[in-house]
């Protein structure tokens, strides 16, 4: 009965946040009680169709609406995507299988090169052919490509990283990250293949007829970045499904278990017959292919790549989702994400721009015994500047405080017949 | 079924293990005893390859798996449950044991992703077997909590159905008794004796408890700083001076009783 | 290039070696120690070099044009640099790490994570603070005649005073901590802790305070390092600790982690290394290969040596515990 009418509740907040949304889609308060119903959709204990229903409902429903008067809330929406999908890859091998990753950007640039330099005129630096490869299959052929390569990637890393103990892995992941960071800096010379600091641009994007068509009957005007923003955003929905539904089978799966069985204690999972490198390598390759895809999406998204977008920093903000929602859930990496990318995009910026607007009037804060003119204010004090120390410090309060995540992994199943 | 012969193995000059051989037999139940520091746990360790011997060599099976890592060791049949317990602590009990099915289970990734019957067929038999497995060792009712959860008692026989699961040949059980209550313990033993006649599989047992070790075994080996001392019949090491002297010191002969 | 002009810059290439060989030892040191005795890889440790680094040259230039005599200058920022870094590090210990001792949680990356999180936090609270202050964060050792003179020693070789103060000041460091940890009772504690902390704590010993002292040692090395460090390349930044942070690392592992002998052989090995990689890779390959590869070459040494000799050059092999 209670789940019932919280069920019902759900719903009605999800068509009243929704509808407010539509209705004034450039305002920044409407966008609150969205973000607040798709949370509770993620944490809430209901029936998982009711969740779905609400969520999705928002998410292919009212953001689109709203997102053709507002295109920012597309951008939004394909960012804390592109989060998601590699806080979940990386989920899989930090959290299930407890393998300390810190160079887990540099997979996510392999997967962004990949169709960079061939959907790009970078290619015909070094090869015969005709590029960029605009046709409409290429995008998705080295998408593909781009999860091959970063899986092959992390085999091949992995094969000598993981027999090493936990945190000796940690550093190698942290060099090698850098090594890819190097090379991507300077392969322009002898021979140019990923343009060296200036980075590569401009990258094709896939076709997309059939969207502009279909847009141009709701309406005649649509642009075709208005098209494409919606294409991605899209995309990144479908690629995000995809991903959680192989995470989710994979955690039901004998490999699931034997990522959480070497986490929790090698030894005896050896003597269950558990392989320990095979196990971690599969983690690793896995973790590696959601970030290659997601990179070959970042390039077309973005346009331009270069070795800036794949840094350390890039690695810890990832790990820092995954650490923030949950070690080992699935749910909780979606929802670190998102909330990681908002303050980066959404609450920091404001913040920096509230201060900003403070120091040019010359704004005077006065509360009698203490008086501040805000035009001192160096012009240093920019918190949007400052994502290492936020992230820095989400790390150390999470694991001081909360090392299990705002959303902790639950490990349930029997449910030998019974779905919930 | 499993030979040991001659091994020894050093840590750091000291020798852990000095020419140890032993025979153990198909359908036995085979007891080590001796002081603290005996290497009653180092010879656990040697048998399921956590630690090579330096020298010597041991066959199981007929075959020889003295220089196999520990997960080709489990897969040729030897489980084994550990001094101080090594659960997945925060997977359920049923996840715990599931895991033991690992090997069993067949299918590839592809299978996994894509759900296919073969994902079906091999999960739900390997449910089945591990829904047997609780209700063998009397865990059924706690399947679902966490293994953390689980009193001293509960988390030893976890560990005897999580090893069962692998579907051993031999079962090395390293101090099964420790922390249980009398009663526990007397269930402890049936389930021994059960494991061997209902279950068919060759038991390995280091225990402290006289009590138990008393009860269950065919054969005891008594180990002393590294080395065997004695090997026999219940009966005769009870008797076996050197045992008393060595294992209990002089004059302590009714403790073992 | 000939083969001539090759060998001639060698020994000036050498003396650059050993000169950032000194700086990655006592940085390597830190991490050694902290290893010894928690078992834990200190990725801030890079943070109390860097830390150590800035206020080093934020003392040397307020007091310039105070205090007249350079050397004494610089004895007063290696003093405060030393002072402020192993604050620093001590705070960490007690602020970050201990908490997660004494909760005793059995996830062995909740320590590491912490130390990344610590890592990055610093970098971003430095750059705060030089910013708040001089609205902007790089910090430049001033240039002293004094410490700039140079003595040529031979045609193709010459060293600067800087260079000879980096040299004695590292020496006396490194010999003064091995005659701590040999002679005194906080070294031998040390080492006792570093073995076995409970059976430690049995004998009298309070593993807290003498983990608690390793951090101040060590953290107190990484300072003056970080003072040497800007004498030697002048200019400083908030994110001047991460390259020389891993550098060190891969000292502290190719000399055996956990040995302070071998810190200091590692830490000497990899600046000669790092050094020659970075002079002759370009000069052997046309420029094909560009200096930028040396970091990509001192990776390459840590993952070899991790994967074929872990326990490094002086370190012993060490027994799985069960």
């Amino acid at each position: 009965m209670k789940t019932k009418l919280l069920s019902i509740l759900l719903l009605t907040l999800a068509c009243a946040s929704g509808a407010a949304l539509c209705s004034a889609p450039r305002a920044s308060w409407t966008l609150l009680p969205v973000l607040a119903v798709l949370f509770l959709c993620l944490t809430m204990r209901l029936p998982r169709t009711v969740r779905f229903t609400a969520g999705l409902g928002l998410l292919l429903i009212a953001i689109p609406f709203a997102g053709f008067t507002n295109t920012f809330l597309f951008e939004l929406g394909i960012q804390i995507g592109i989060f998601s999908a590699l806080a979940l890859g990386l989920n899989v091998v930090v959290g299930m299988a407890g393998l300390l990753d810190l160079g887990y950007a540099a997979f996510f640039a392999i997967g962004a090169y990949t169709w960079a330099i061939f959907g790009s005129t970078q290619a015909s630096y070094f090869m015969n052919g005709n590029f960029p490869l605009a046709g409409w299959p290429y995008f998705y052929l080295f998408a593909a490509l781009a999860v091959l390569t970063a899986a092959i990637t992390g085999i091949l890393i992995g094969l000598p990283a993981l027999r090493l103990r936990g945190d000796y892995l940690a550093v190698v992941t942290l060099g090698l990250g850098e090594v890819v960071r190097v090379l991507a800096n300077n392969l322009d010379h002898p021979v140019n293949i990923t343009n060296g600091p200036q980075g590569i641009s401009p990258v094709e994007r896939p076709p997309i007829p059939w969207l502009m068509d279909l847009l141009h009957i709701f309406n005649p005007d649509a642009s075709p970045a208005l098209g494409y923003a919606l294409f991605f955003y899209l995309l990144v929905i479908a690629i995000i499904g995809l991903v959680v539904l192989i995470n989710v089978r994979l955690d039901h799966s004998r490999f699931g278990r034997a990522w959480v069985a070497i986490r929790e204690d090698e030894i005896a999972a050896r003597a269950m017959g558990i392989s320990l490198t095979r196990t971690k390598l599969f983690a690793f390759a896995t973790g590696a292919a959601f970030s290659g895809a997601m990179g070959a999406v970042f390039a077309a998204k973005q346009r331009f790549i270069s070795p800036e977008s794949f840094t350390l920093l890039q690695s810890i903000t990832i790990l820092g989702m995954v650490i923030l929602g949950g070690m080992g859930s699935i749910r909780g990496a979606i929802l670190g994400a998102a909330l990681v990318t908002l303050l980066n995009i959404e609450v920091l910026k404001s913040c920096s721009d509230f201060l900003n607007t403070l120091r040019q009037t010359g704004f005077v804060l006065d509360l009698g015994f203490f008086q501040y003119n805000f035009a001192l204010l160096p012009s240093q004090l920019e918190p949007a500047k400052y994502e290492r120390m936020i992230f820095g410090l989400i790390l150390v309060l999470m694991m001081i405080f909360r090392p299990q995540g705002l959303i902790p992994e639950v490990r349930h199943r029997l449910e030998l017949e019974k779905d919930d | 079924m499993l030979e040991i012969a001659a091994i020894s193995l050093n840590f750091g000059g000291l020798a852990a293990l000095e020419d140890v051989s032993l025979k153990v037999a198909e359908g036995q139940i085979f007891s080590v005893i001796g002081p603290n520091g005996a290497g009653k746990s180092t010879l656990f360790n040697v048998l399921t390859g956590i630690y090579p011997p330096a020298t010597g060599a041991i066959h199981f099976l007929g075959r020889k798996i003295s220089k196999l890592p520990p997960q080709r060791i489990a897969r040729r049949g030897i489980g084994r449950t550990f001094q101080n317990i090594r659960l997945f602590g925060s997977m359920t009990v049923f996840e715990n044991v599931l895991v033991g099915r690992h090997t069993h289970i067949r299918y590839t990734y592809a299978d996994a992703l894509l759900h296919t019957p073969r994902y079906f067929c091999a999960e739900r038999s390997a449910r089945d077997k591990v829904l047997d497995l609780l209700n063998f060792v009397g865990l059924e009712a706690r399947a679902e909590e966490l293994a953390r959860n689980l009193s001293y008692g509960d988390q030893r026989r976890l560990e005897i159905a999580r090893a069962m699961a692998i579907q051993p040949r031999l079962l090395l059980l390293d101090e099964p008794a420790a922390g249980m209550n009398p009663r526990e313990t007397d269930a402890l033993k049936a389930l021994i004796r059960a494991l061997r006649d209902e279950r068919r599989i060759t038991i390995l047992l280091i225990e402290h408890h006289m009590q138990v070790v008393m009860a269950v075994s065919d054969r005891i080996a008594v180990l002393d700083h590294g080395r065997l001392i004695a090997e026999g019949a219940p009966a005769a090491i009870r008797e076996n001076p050197a045992v008393i002297e060595a294992y209990l010191g002089p004059g302590a002969k009714e403790s073992l009783a | 290039m000939s083969g001539d002009v090759l060998i001639q810059i060698l020994p000036s290439v050498l003396l650059e070696g050993l000169l950032l060989g000194f700086v990655y030892a006592m940085i390597a040191l830190g991490y050694t120690m902290v290893y010894g005795v928690l078992g834990l890889i200190n990725f801030a440790h890079s943070e109390v070099f860097m830390i150590g680094a800035v206020t080093g040259a934020e003392v040397y230039r307020h007091l310039l044009p105070h205090v007249g005599n350079p050397y004494l200058l610089l004895a007063i920022s290696i003093t405060t640099a030393a002072a402020v870094s192993g604050g620093t590090a001590m705070a960490i210990e007690r602020l970050a790490y201990r908490p997660l001792r004494r909760r005793g949680n059995t996830n062995r990356l909740v320590p590491l994570i912490t130390a990344i999180g610590i890592s990055f936090f610093l970098q971003d609270l430095v750059r705060l603070i030089e910013g708040m202050w001089h609205n902007e964060f790089f910090v430049n050792y001033p240039s002293t005649p004094a410490l700039e003179r140079t003595f040529q020693i031979t045609e193709m070789l010459s060293i600067q005073m800087k260079a000879i103060i980096v040299i004695t000041v590292s020496l006396a460091m490194l010999v003064g901590l091995q005659l701590l940890v040999t002679r005194t009772r906080l070294g031998k504690a040390m080492r006792a802790v570093a073995q076995d902390a409970h059976t430690a704590s049995l004998m009298g010993i309070n593993p807290d305070q003498i983990i608690s002292r390793t951090f101040l040692i060590g953290g107190a090395l990484g300072g003056v390092a970080g003072v040497l460090f800007g004498v030697l390349y002048t200019k400083v930044d908030p994110f001047v600790g991460f390259l020389p942070g891993i550098r060190a690392f891969t000292a502290a592992v190719l000399g055996g982690i956990g040995s302070i002998p071998g810190a200091m052989l590692g830490g000497i090995l990899l600046g000669q290394l790092e050094t020659s990689a970075g002079v002759y890779l370009p000069l052997l390959t046309d420029g094909n290969i560009g200096t930028e590869y040396k970091d990509i070459f001192g990776f390459l040494i840590l993952v070899l040596f991790l994967l074929f000799r872990p326990q490094g050059i002086l370190g012993r092999k060490e027994g799985e515990k069960l």
